[in-house]
């Protein structure tokens, strides 16, 4: 209770209270000017139709992908399993390049079968791009609102009473998954609403601003005081939006979503052996991954390899230059940091978001769930201001501010996921524990820990992926000696060589899927350790 | 489910927390230097100043305009700028520091060297960019600026968003006041189908990729394509390469410091500017040998103070004709 409070107070209500501060005591007269500037109004909506479409394609998207890839008679399941994660695995400002590489005008597909869709670059590339980084985070929410909380046994029961298919997926299923469900639904909404790097890639050369892209167009051009301002406006403006939209669904939803159920889910899932299907849905999904993922990392790849922009990607034209230019002991060392980095972030957010899991079941602690969203939605660039800002005197241009930074981002992202599956964790079956002579810790370990896994490794995962690619927050508040990999990124980036930004942006990628790939490896030794 | 392992488990990581927030206390003198200017620019400078005076240390924050903007209200609103030296990319960002009295009211000695137009008492231009023409192989070189509207051109062309690029604000807001071209130049562009992309790097690598025929850019970034083999080449067309320079300052509450303004000295100097033409950027110091510059390429400046003045109003004239 106590760490929650405190770490509420220090990620969460004093950052965003300096920033109202600022705003208040700097600015309050121009406020009016800054909320009537035109082409905010088409800002704000754009950012609005982009959140709620990302929200209503890709939740049920990564919904369906979690249900279909319960299947057991999925040919080649474990590999679509780990698949579908890749897009959350790329970072996103690589992603919405790559996806420009590989589509574009003159790009990857335009040279080879002479493919290029246009609208790439705008709105409707803007879109697509969100949507496929957001599928993975909306079938990882599922799939584990699915292994914490499906009940096998109830949807046999279901078949044998002579529900169809849809019938106990509409009447059994769904209903279980709602908490999963509510909570990818809130994460992407969020999530989008300050997202930056895809609309600033993709977005900007059509003329769509979206409100992050006009807030980092204020602080590019914001050594004066004013812009400042705006920006900060600006941003808490993502914040009114983001509160009016999760307090009601966070207070309305929230407690009727929440059922208790036994701790122990039994048998395997059902499966129909209707083998046809599932290899129409394998190839399916095959499809999805070729054009989401894999022929951008191929555009990626190919100009990370090829001597100079705008010649054929030909053997002749090959070189490792690139990639051998990018990995020197400065690359070494910000990836050192960036991973322990990361690592301590996501173990840390991993214990916080349990705490307010917790913590929230009581009626006094509902408000927390919505309080620490609120900094998912600043985008980077305000939210480390408004850390600099609160804590800049005492922790300037150290790692601990990045840390700190990473954990007020994304936070929400490691409390959703595990309260989601909470529920499936019926207090009384810890009371007995604790009544039979366990200790804390042992009650917690035997009881609560096993149907919890699932979601606690999920929010781990999310949190260090996320935290490794981070590229807004740890650019602006690096110091001598802190540098991490987001900042020899950028530095590659700012100076045109594309080869080299693609050669980081590999290994950046490579980084990510060891240890996805490692994690799998353990969860399937496990599981089968297990049975 | 109670919390006291979670708690203890916090209060640990907690701690080790603090540990990574240690810095080594230094026997040097240092000092903090923020800019913008590209890395593989500022690094060479950096450790030759160090070689040449190892009781000095330079430490560097290093990042994109936006970022250092947002890097320095954050200090200035949490105990003060943190910096010691600012390295800024165009003059509007480094006079608006100024005008904050957070820099400025000293230039080295050795800063006369460097032409008038670069300087003023309170910043001297160490690094200068040149916004060009940057066109494919087989489109004809642009004799002026007003070729880009060719309407052999139509669709093909790039230019870059001044609300996002320094320089491409200093080129706005020269073409608004130059004779027989005025924001009536950028209508035209965008009458001739003009995109506007967000960099000048966006607009070298679309026209190497063909995506572009030919775009407003900055000069040494588009010869380093072409010396990659990138199907391109660079133009300086009439009026002429328009000059975006760098300015450095001293922070007015370093003042005092010897090492902040020996480094200004040393970054000024010929050797100091030699080095930074040697690491590829231009340099303000006539006579010093960089990167490519034709033997006879016009150059033309914008005038800073005036543009300073109406910035709001010739963006948001801008962005009417570039509406999306």
């Amino acid at each position: 209770m106590v760490l929650v409070v405190g770490s509420t107070m220090v990620l969460v209500v004093l950052p965003i209270a300096r920033l109202v501060q600022i705003v208040l005591g700097e600015g309050a007269r121009d406020l009016g000017e800054v909320l009537t500037a035109p082409g905010l109004g088409t800002a704000v909506l754009n950012t609005i139709v982009l959140a709620v479409l990302v929200t209503v394609i890709a939740v049920p998207a990564g919904t369906l992908m979690a249900l279909g890839l319960r299947r057991a008679d999925l040919p080649g399941r474990g590999f679509w399993r780990m698949a579908v994660l890749l897009p959350v695995v790329v970072p996103e400002f690589v992603l919405a390049y790559s996806w420009t590489q590989a589509y574009g005008r003159a790009g990857f597909t335009g040279a080879l079968f002479g493919l290029e869709w246009e609208g790439v670059l705008g709105f409707g590339g803007v879109l697509v791009v969100l949507v496929v980084n957001a599928v993975p985070l909306a079938y990882l929410l599922a799939a584990v609102g699915l292994a914490a909380r499906g009940e096998p046994n109830l949807e046999r029961a279901a078949r044998a009473c002579g529900a169809g298919a849809a019938t106990v997926l509409r009447t059994v299923t769904l209903p279980l998954l709602r908490p999963a469900i509510a909570a990818a639904a809130v994460l992407v909404f969020v999530l989008t609403l300050g997202t930056f790097a895809i609309p600033q890639v993709m977005g900007a050369p059509a003329g769509f601003t979206t409100v992050t892209t006009r807030i980092y167009a204020d602080l590019a051009r914001g050594s004066d005081p004013f812009t400042f301002i705006e920006a900060v406006t600006l941003a808490l403006l993502l914040v009114v939006l983001a509160v009016l939209v999760i307090a009601p669904a966070d207070t309305v939803l929230g407690p009727r979503l929440r059922v208790t159920r036994v701790a122990e889910a039994e048998g395997a899932p059902i499966v129909a052996a209707r083998t046809s299907a599932s290899r129409w849905m394998a190839a399916g999904l095959g499809c999805y991954l070729l054009a989401a993922v894999a022929l951008p990392l191929l555009a990626l790849v190919s100009a990370a390899l090829t001597r100079a922009i705008g010649i054929p990607p030909s053997p002749a034209n090959w070189t490792l230059d690139h990639v051998t230019s990018v990995l020197d002991q400065r690359t070494v060392e910000a990836v050192g940091r960036s991973l322990g980095l990361a690592f301590l972030a996501a173990t840390l957010l991993t214990v916080l978001g349990g705490c307010v899991a917790v913590l929230e079941r009581r009626r006094s602690g509902r408000w927390v769930g919505t309080l620490i969203t609120l900094t998912l939605v600043l985008p980077g660039s305000t939210l480390a201001v408004a850390l600099l800002i609160t804590y800049g005197r005492w922790f300037g241009g150290t790692l601990t501010l990045v840390l700190l930074a990473y954990l007020a981002k994304l936070w929400a992202f490691a409390h959703r996921p595990i309260s989601g599956a909470l529920d499936r964790l019926p207090p009384e079956e810890m009371h007995a524990a604790r009544a039979s002579g366990a200790s804390t810790l042992t009650a917690v370990r035997t009881v609560a820990l096993r149907p919890l896994a699932p979601a606690l490794l999920c929010a781990w995962l999310v949190c260090f992926v996320i935290a490794l690619h981070e590229v807004t927050m740890s650019s602006l508040l690096y110091g001598p000696g802190s540098e991490t990999l987001a900042v020899v990124v950028l530095n590659s980036q700012e100076l045109g060589r594309i080869g080299q930004t693609a050669a980081l942006s590999l290994l950046l990628t490579v980084l990510m899927a060891v240890p996805a790939l490692l994690l799998w490896m353990v969860l399937r030794w496990l599981r089968t350790a297990h049975a | 489910m109670s919390t006291l392992p979670i708690r203890t488990a916090g209060y640990l990581l907690a701690l080790s927390l603090l540990s990574c927030g240690g810095e080594d206390e230094a026997s040097t003198d240092s000092i903090t230097l923020y800019t913008c200017i590209s890395d593989t620019t500022v690094q060479p400078m950096l450790e030759e100043f160090e070689q040449a005076n190892p009781d000095s240390e330079v430490e560097l924050f290093r990042a994109p305009t936006g970022e250092l903007n947002a890097r320095v209200a954050g200090d200035v609103r949490s105990g003060g700028l943190r910096a010691d030296v600012i390295w800024g990319c165009d003059p509007l960002t480094v006079q608006a520091y100024v005008d904050q009295d957070l820099v400025g009211g000293w230039i080295p000695d050795n800063a006369s060297a460097v032409p008038e137009e670069f300087r003023t008492a309170d910043y001297v231009g160490a690094q200068v960019l040149y916004m060009v023409v940057v066109h494919r192989d087989g489109v004809d070189a642009p004799q002026t600026w007003a070729d880009l509207t060719d309407p052999e051109l139509a669709g093909a062309t790039a230019v870059p968003d001044p609300t996002f690029a320094a320089s491409a604000l200093g080129t706005l807001g020269y073409f608004a006041d130059a004779d027989g071209y005025g924001l009536d130049f950028y209508a035209d562009l965008e009458g001739n189908g003009a995109v506007q992309v967000s960099s000048p790097t966006d607009v070298t690598v679309g026209v190497a990729q063909g995506v572009y025929e030919a775009g407003m850019t900055i000069a040494n970034e588009a010869y380093l394509a072409e010396e990659d083999g990138s199907p391109i080449n660079v133009t300086w067309p009439e009026p002429g390469g328009i000059a975006i320079h760098g300015p450095i300052a001293l922070a007015r509450h370093s003042a005092d410091s010897a090492v902040a303004q020996d480094f200004l000295t040393y970054v000024v100097s010929e050797q100091g500017q030699q080095t930074l033409a040697d690491a590829g950027s231009y340099s303000t110091l006539p006579g010093v040998s960089g990167p490519t510059i034709p033997p006879d390429a016009p150059i033309v400046l914008p005038d800073w103070p005036a543009i300073a003045e109406d910035t709001d109003e010739l963006l948001s004239s801008y962005q009417e004709i570039f509406a999306g």
